[in-house]
């Protein structure tokens, strides 16, 4: 079983929440695995209180264009790139590594002049943590293209740890690491605020979630900055809706001090085992 | 007429504030006499016409990219346009006809340059909206909106920019501001591309300091000036977010504190009914 833990919006809890649920599921069942799929910016190890990680593993799942002979290009290949990498610099063609996505199109129309390289675009961090179970993490260096595909290979590592459970947390937004993250899960749990922002994005998110057919319910974190528009988002969510977490500022004190929310003795905690308690209801 | 000045506000981190500072900075710039375009990067969850309260209503333009099409009666099922899709995005079952999977595509038209019988068409498929709004008197703000399950959203990122660009030229803007999504990857970086310099929002906790470790190397590599903005300062625990604005030599040149009339505002979409300036 995989579940996943998406927002549309960045920074509306789904770490805290990734990572709370993960401590709960552990004690309660016997093999859960964690990843962390937002490969730009992971930071479920730090929810977990882990800053070093017992393998890292590069990975290459990218590939970029080099011209190694500029006297076969001509204009034509400023067309050929769909994604706007290649210039023309004085009588020189230039690559752009930022803008190359590695498909190699420049390379199928000029051959003798360009040649696709793989690149080693990310690494993947696994460590055992202190709870028992596995977190797999994956981090996309910066610059760097495919996320997607790094998403995919760090569930295909999670895969070969003994698990019957595996939760996923999502990188925000609805592009492709997120679509990754969702294909061949289970069950999706859409973590939002009381913000017309967060409830647009999550509204956005759940298409893509809908585009997979997977199952969902919905959480709303800090539900007590704006009960208005919480009240609204419990009314959308109906049926779906699981349960809320309310705002609290020492969670900022907790986690500088890298204390998972579980092992505090904050309102949030209680709040998170109620939600724990239905959600395991709903996916049996 | 002076040269636009064009400005990113990142931050690696999601939820740290870069919209919120992006639209109370281009209010303030308005507000100091100036024209001023905010551009909304961040195609895959556009929040700025929210926080201003505005309505997308009609687009003013549609992005479109290529996906391919295949002719039955020229494939004779080689199997060369599987090999070549960089993104798996082409599935052959044993003698079948390739089968393209739309939501791997990037577009690139790989297979179509591969095919020796010119057999797969690329069709135009739409893949997001640009939307316009003006704010007030000398502030437009622009909107790029990628559509759901659409997996390569830097092109949209790039066609919005250039359509903002094109905009801010023709209305004499002194600013162009282009608020990015979170993280480091293509959507960002399209963002970020020909910019001036960044303001980086972050946070004082370990995953705000974390987050701006990533996005100051990304910024490093793109050759990006970047100004550092600590976003509710005054909560968690900054000594992280320093260890790493040392090791890049640089500085906060701002502190905002939490507020509030400020998440209040934002939570409500009113942003510019609080007078707060940034």
């Amino acid at each position: 079983m995989k579940i996943v833990i998406v927002s549309g919006k960045g920074g509306v809890g789904k770490s805290m929440l990734t990572s709370s649920l993960a401590l709960l599921f552990s004690k309660n069942r016997k093999n859960i695995v964690a990843v962390d799929c937002d490969v730009d910016a992971p930071n479920l190890g730090l929810w977990l209180g882990v800053t070093e990680y017992s393998r890292v593993k590069k990975v290459s799942t990218s590939k970029r264009a080099k011209i190694i002979n500029q006297k076969f290009l001509d204009d034509g290949v400023l067309k050929v790139c769909k994604f706007g990498a290649i210039s023309k610099k004085g009588k020189d063609y230039k690559i752009n590594p930022f803008l190359c996505e590695g498909c190699g199109a420049c390379g199928i129309v000029y051959p003798q002049a360009v040649i696709l390289k793989s690149v080693k675009n990310g690494e993947i961090k696994i460590v055992k943590t202190k709870y028992g179970f596995h977190l797999i993490v994956g981090q996309l260096y910066p610059g760097e293209t495919g996320s997607g595909k790094i998403v995919s290979e760090i569930k295909q590592e999670a895969e070969t740890f003994k698990h019957d459970l595996m939760l996923i947390d999502s990188a925000p937004g609805t592009g492709c690491p997120v679509i990754a993250a969702l294909r061949d899960s289970d069950f999706v749990v859409l973590l939002t605020e009381p913000t017309s922002a967060a409830f647009s994005d999550v509204k956005r998110v759940l298409k893509v979630v809908d585009y997979f057919n997977i199952p969902h319910r919905v959480v709303i974190n800090k539900w007590d900055i704006n009960k208005n528009i919480s009240n609204k988002i419990e009314k959308w969510a109906g049926d779906k809706f699981l349960g809320k977490i309310s705002y609290d500022q020492e969670i900022f004190h907790a986690i500088s001090n890298l204390t998972p929310i579980m092992e505090t003795n904050l309102k949030a905690k209680e709040e998170i085992i109620q939600i724990y308690n239905k959600l395991i209801l709903n996916i049996k | 007429m002076t040269k636009l000045k064009k400005i990113a506000i990142s931050g690696g981190k999601g939820g740290t504030g870069k919209s919120t500072i992006a639209a109370l900075m281009a209010n303030r710039l308005v507000q100091e006499g100036k024209r001023v375009v905010l551009c909304d990067c961040d195609v895959e969850c556009p929040n700025d016409y929210l926080l201003l309260n505005q309505k997308l209503s009609k687009p003013k333009e549609w992005i479109y990219a290529d996906y391919p099409t295949l002719d039955k009666r020229k494939c004779n099922k080689c199997g060369l346009c599987v090999k070549t899709c960089q993104n798996n995005a082409i599935f052959q079952a044993k003698g079948e006809y390739p089968v393209f999977i739309g939501d791997l595509c990037s577009g690139c038209g790989a297979c179509q340059l591969v095919c020796p019988r010119g057999a797969i068409n690329m069709k135009k498929k739409k893949t997001g909206e640009i939307y316009q709004n003006k704010i007030k008197n000398q502030f437009w703000l622009i909107t790029g909106l990628a559509n759901a399950g659409i997996e390569e959203t830097g092109p949209t990122v790039d066609k919005s920019k250039q359509f903002a660009i094109n905009f801010a030229v023709k209305m004499n803007a002194d600013y162009i501001l282009f608020d990015t999504a979170a993280g480091t990857h293509c959507p960002v970086i399209s963002a970020l591309l020909d910019c001036d310099f960044a303001y980086i929002v972050t946070e004082p906790t370990p995953m705000g300091a974390m987050d701006l470790g990533l996005i100051l190397s990304l910024c490093q590599k793109l050759k990006i000036p970047v100004k550092i903005i600590l976003n509710q300062a005054d909560l968690g625990d900054k000594k992280k977010v320093e260890e790493i604005i040392k090791r890049y030599k640089t500085k906060i040149y701002k502190e905002i504190p939490y507020s509030k009339e400020l998440v209040e505002a934002y939570s409500r979409g009113r942003l510019l009914e609080t007078n707060l300036i940034v």
